[in-house]
């Protein structure tokens, strides 16, 4: 048994030594493979952090948005309606919300302006999130400018600065009384942005939503389930954008893996050839590959795991952050709460780790299971 | 006693390229002797060495290492022969380079899952003996083209075998070492090494150290007598 372990040991040592005798091979491998495990791991975990987020979010949002519409545009919507859509069997509760986006021209940044249904700001005043206090240079205390939908300039004194747990949400967010977002926004008393209700059953959701379009034709109702399935749709493994990275990095490691397999050098089949030799056998050969493949790939891996890490949790994924966050010129300053997927990790490593061990492995038994005295011509 | 009966070697059977190494090689190895194969290159010494070596297996004929046949054995009894049995010094010494003279030697070994410690000290008692221990830490690209023999002569010995195989073992060295070698052999057979060489260098075969000389010449024995 101590033999058994003592053999191993040595293997593994000759396999280290190996790796280091050729330094400059090995390093630029080991560089490249820990690039693609980077990628990979950086957008595993960039999108599940931003799933998880959103999901967060949403859990708190309502079951179901009313929005009118007009030629399939978008339209304010008569205040009138929530009586009626609040009657409908199912639907615990019905209540306008008041909310839309502002441009600003200046810091070349978009706004979310919201109504929050209770605690409203005092009048003249608003909350606002991180990102427009950091844009703005803005504080508690201070007065902010806009030019409302007339072209008036209007202004605001900031009340505070919104510091909430989820920052992807609330970074560009500006709250107001309703009565400064109408004069400010131009929608006319009796008029909402749109409807949001909160309904008992999950499985009523389609059943109270055709109701609403049968009670009024003009509406447009969007179960949350469809906005999850929005960002399953931009931030999914396979699909939205996120499929052009990880995609062409999966290509880059084929074309890596495929090298490995079909290439042995002279030098690596000789060597092979003089420890047959010299008394190991095709599996002493095999082993010491494996180990090679092993140490390659788990270092690679780890490396760029970790590097994945700290790239999407400690520096905000920095590198494709500005690609894949959204519609807004304005980049929430957002830290996304650090979040591992141990059967992602697991996926990754028999995607990365096994199928380079066994490129390393394969191209070696041909070369191991020839006579040695090869080695002898 | 190693036995060679009828063996022909014949590589790429078949085809258009198809090469008779050796054919109908009959012969005995006698223990404790020196046993020097000559001829010109391209004879068929070196597969003849690879056969006998438990290298690689006649296409006919048998081998007896002792009263064992050993040509039906599989690959994994083969190579266990190969390394307990026999010690191969090649042409070329085949060091593998970037690793330390000392890794070098104990290559052999590390299949046999022996303590490192001892290994390590039995390598370092072998390279002793050839005056190589300053030397157990460098790697052997740095070395001189004798300490480099002397190498690949301890790792030969490193698994203690019973038979020495040198394959054109002065072909790369100048006349000192050539004569150095051979001192090194007369050692070896003192301690009741069995050795086998081939060469067609008249340092080796001109030796008073052989006990028989082979001569081989297209694939076949064409003389064999006793050594000078």
């Amino acid at each position: 048994m101590s033999g058994a372990i003592e053999r191993q040991l040595h293997i593994i040592d000759f396999t280290v030594s190996s790796l280091l005798r050729r330094k400059g091979k090995n390093g630029a491998l080991l560089t490249v493979y820990t690039l693609i495990v980077f990628i990979l791991a950086s957008v595993m975990f960039f999108t599940h952090a931003v799933k998880r987020e959103a999901a967060l979010v949403l859990r708190e949002s309502p079951e179901i948005i009313v929005q009118r519409t007009l030629t399939g545009r978008y339209q304010p919507i008569p205040i009138s309606y929530v009586e009626s859509i609040g009657e409908i069997r199912g639907v615990i509760s019905a209540r306008p919300r008041l909310w839309g986006y502002y441009y600003d021209a200046n810091f070349l940044a978009n706004y979310t302006l919201v109504v929050p249904a209770d605690q409203q700001p005092e009048a003249g005043t608003i909350d606002i999130g991180s990102g427009i206090s950091r844009v703005r240079e803005a504080f508690r205390g201070d007065t902010i400018g806009f030019t409302g939908h007339d072209g008036k300039p209007f202004a605001f004194v900031v009340n505070r600065v919104l510091e909430e747990e989820s920052r992807l949400l609330t970074a560009d967010l500006i709250l107001m009384r309703e009565a400064d977002y109408r004069a400010f926004s131009g929608i006319p008393p009796g008029y909402a942005t749109d409807l949001v209700l909160k309904v008992r059953n999950p499985r009523e959701y389609t059943t109270i939503a055709e109701k609403i379009v049968k009670l009024h034709p003009d509406t447009r109702p969007i179960v949350r389930d469809e906005i999850l399935r929005t960002y399953d749709a931009l931030f999914g493994w396979r699909s939205g954008l996120v499929i052009v990275i990880f995609g062409a990095a999966v290509l880059a490691f084929v074309i890596f893996a495929w090298d490995k397999a079909t290439g042995l050098s002279s030098e690596e089949k000789k060597e092979i050839g003089i420890l047959k030799a010299v008394g190991w056998e095709t599996s002493d050969v095999l082993l010491m590959k494996f180990w090679e493949g092993l140490a390659v790939s788990l270092t690679a891996f780890l490396a760029g795991v970790i590097l994945g890490y700290c790239h999407v949790f400690f520096t905000s994924a920095a590198l494709f952050a500005p690609v894949i966050k959204g519609w807004s010129t304005l980049y929430p300053d957002f830290r996304l709460v650090p979040f591992i997927d141990l059967a992602d990790l697991v996926t990754l490593f028999f995607f990365t780790v096994v199928p380079y061990t066994v490129t390393t492995i394969v191209p070696s038994w041909r070369a191991a299971t020839i006579d040695p005295d090869s080695v002898m011509r | 006693m190693i036995r060679v009966r009828q063996i022909t070697k014949t590589f790429n059977s078949g085809r258009p390229n198809e090469f008779t190494a050796v054919s109908g090689v009959s012969l005995t190895v006698n223990l404790r002797e020196v046993t020097v194969l000559k001829g010109p290159s391209g004879s068929g010494k070196t597969t003849l060495l690879g056969m006998v070596g438990c290298m690689s297996r006649p296409t006919s004929g048998r081998i007896f290492l002792g009263e064992r046949e050993i040509t039906s054995l599989s690959e994994r009894f083969l190579t266990d022969i190969r390394r307990r049995t026999f010690g191969f010094i090649f042409q070329r010494f085949n060091l593998i380079n970037g690793l330390t003279a000392l890794e070098n030697v104990m290559a052999p070994a590390y299949p046999s899952g022996e303590r490192f410690s001892s290994l390590r000290a039995r390598a370092l008692a072998v390279m002793e003996m050839f005056d190589l221990a300053r030397k157990a830490g460098a790697r052997v690209e740095w070395l001189s083209g004798g300490e480099a023999q002397r190498v690949a002569i301890a790792r030969a010995l490193i698994n203690n075998p019973s038979v020495v195989i040198a394959d054109e073992p002065t072909a790369h060295l100048d006349t000192r070492l050539s004569h150095e070698f051979m001192a090194i052999m007369r050692r070896l057979k003192e301690e009741g090494k069995t050795i086998i060489l081939a060469s067609h260098d008249p340092i080796v075969h001109d030796t008073d150290l052989a006990d028989r000389v082979i001569e081989m010449r297209d694939g076949r024995v064409i003389a064999d007598g006793a050594g000078r």
